[in-house]
């Protein structure tokens, strides 16, 4: 216990990065998952393929991948940014094809007639999807949407192996010192599944608060 | 538009961190000569009969056929997996070859790759018999794990980028960014000798190499060994000074078996009593380290140990 005790400054500061990790990148997610969504849905051929490849592209890479490819591969072609940013950009681009699929569920689970009303009033394809189709879309996904927040919260401990000090790097290097893996690590988890109680709690809330009853 | 070149200079230097991360370095192998493991192990002692306890844990790997070890498999000249033949050479893979002689009779190991973070817990619940993996004694950890030897005696050095000037000795990182090992000994080196200076952690040596070349750090904290051999590797890097730390290197053991710990340690000084370590020695640090082996460190002369 006292493992823990002494280095709480440490895991303090780790922690303020996974948050600012988790809420940058699922801000940066749900603004790029709501323009592919926008593409998916749309009358264009071309941005709907877009839209698609985006999606197929990102489910199909662990992230992993991605992270380690923009950290080391991207200064070779000239482009350098910092751990936190770089990691930050690449959770977001990932975990928006997971929002992106979320939302278009919701798009489906608005009746067609909706759309059909919407374009018999005169209102363009971005006017209905503004006020017709996404306020009713959004409110149907609220909980998917919030195991992606869960999801993607989880996904930030990954960016300790590119050098970003969060939560997990900030356990393994107090284990470093203290050699107990056993309660930092449970200390650590419990940190983690703290966050996804709270985000399951406030998803809880807001869909009691927002469900449509068809 | 991004030309084909450098498309595929992405390609490729994210192989290399792939391939970092998976632990199996597809590049050129870091071990500079052939490998002459094989006829050493044929000169290494075998333990006698009377010596395998009954119902002690020798008896059980001896039972098994095999010595699990835990270890890595991307630590040039120290434990590394030659991509071509799939052996793991090294200093730390060849004594664990050695021991696995002395106890089976036959140099089995299967290697576990055991990260910093998961040893203790590797070696406590049984999953692996031995840790050969550069793992310096301290007294914290032989409150959890025990320790044999210590048998051999490291120390960290900074590399820098070829030209650069201003970092000759640790005092010297203060305000700078330094690369270090994540879970190695450099972290809490580095925060006693350089209080002010900003650490960044990479998973292994190669993305740490691949981190001072692409200028995320002024400097790279490190084993000597491992420096000398990346330095002699790419001439972009180089070592500069003198090891700074001492750090006495143990093989873990699950704690509170002495009678295993004995029997570690009687291998050890065989071992060395015959030259054997010596010329383990010779065959990987000492392709790249000059002059003759080292005198092995004293057994037991570490706290902890």
């Amino acid at each position: 216990m006292s493992a823990i005790l002494d280095h709480l400054p440490e895991f303090w500061q780790g922690l303020i990065v996974t948050l600012q990790l988790t809420a940058a990148s699922f801000a940066g997610a749900a603004v790029m998952g709501l323009v592919i969504t926008a593409m998916r849905v749309s009358p264009v051929g071309v941005l709907r393929g877009i839209g698609t490849a985006y999606v197929e592209t990102f489910q199909n890479l662990p992230l992993l991948v991605l992270l380690v490819l923009a950290v080391f591969g991207l200064p070779e072609i000239g482009i350098k940014a910092g751990l936190l940013e770089t990691a930050i950009v690449v959770i977001a681009l990932y975990e928006a094809a997971y929002i992106a699929e979320a939302l278009r569920s919701g798009v489906n689970a608005v009746s067609a007639g909706q759309g059909e009303a919407a374009r018999a009033l005169g209102l363009t394809f971005s006017q209905s999807l503004r006020h017709v189709i996404l306020p009713q879309a959004l409110r149907t996904v609220i909980q998917p949407l919030g195991n992606v927040f869960i999801a993607l919260t989880m996904n930030t401990s990954l960016a300790a192996a590119v050098g970003v000090v969060d939560l997990t790097a900030a356990a393994n290097r107090v284990n470093l010192m203290e050699a107990q893996p056993i309660p930092i690590f449970v200390g650590a988890g419990l940190a983690y599944a703290l966050i996804a109680a709270c985000a399951g709690f406030v998803t809880g809330r807001l869909e009691r608060r927002l469900v449509m009853v068809r | 538009m991004v030309s084909m070149k450098r498309m595929a200079a992405v390609a490729a230097v994210s192989m290399i961190g792939l391939s970092a991360c998976s632990g199996t370095d597809s590049g050129s192998p870091a071990v500079p000569g052939e490998a002459k493991g094989g006829d050493l192990l044929a000169k290494a002692p075998v333990a006698a009969a009377a010596d395998i306890l009954p119902g002690s844990t020798m008896e059980k790997i001896k039972q098994r056929g095999e010595l699990i070890v835990g270890g890595s498999l991307d630590a040039p000249l120290l434990s590394q997996q030659n991509p071509t033949t799939g052996e793991v050479e090294g200093f730390d893979a060849d004594m664990g070859k050695a021991l696995a002689k002395y106890i089976i009779g036959e140099p089995k190991v299967k290697i576990v790759n055991s990260a910093s973070e998961t040893r203790e817990a590797l070696l406590s619940n049984g999953t692996v018999d031995v840790v050969f993996q550069t793992y310096t004694i301290t007294p914290e950890r032989a409150e959890q794990v025990a320790f044999a030897g210590p048998y051999y005696s490291s120390g960290l050095t900074l590399a820098v980028r070829k030209g650069t000037s201003g970092i000759a000795k640790p005092e010297d990182l203060n305000g700078k960014t330094v690369i270090a090992g994540a879970n190695t000994p450099a972290i809490p080196a580095i925060k006693k000798l350089a209080p002010q200076a900003k650490i960044v952690t990479f998973g292994s040596d190669p993305e740490c190499m691949q981190a001072l070349k692409q200028e995320r750090g002024d400097a790279y904290v490190q084993d000597e060994t491992l420096l000398i051999a990346n330095a002699q590797k790419d001439p972009s890097i180089q070592v500069v000074g003198q090891p700074f730390t001492t750090d006495p290197y143990g093989i873990g053991l699950k704690h509170g078996d002495d009678q295993f710990k004995k029997f570690v340690n009687d291998w050890l000084k065989k071992t060395q009593a015959a030259g054997l370590w010596q010329q383990t020695w010779k065959n990987s640090i000492g392709t790249v380290v000059q002059g003759e082996a080292p005198a092995p460190p004293q057994i037991g002369s570490v706290p902890g140990s």
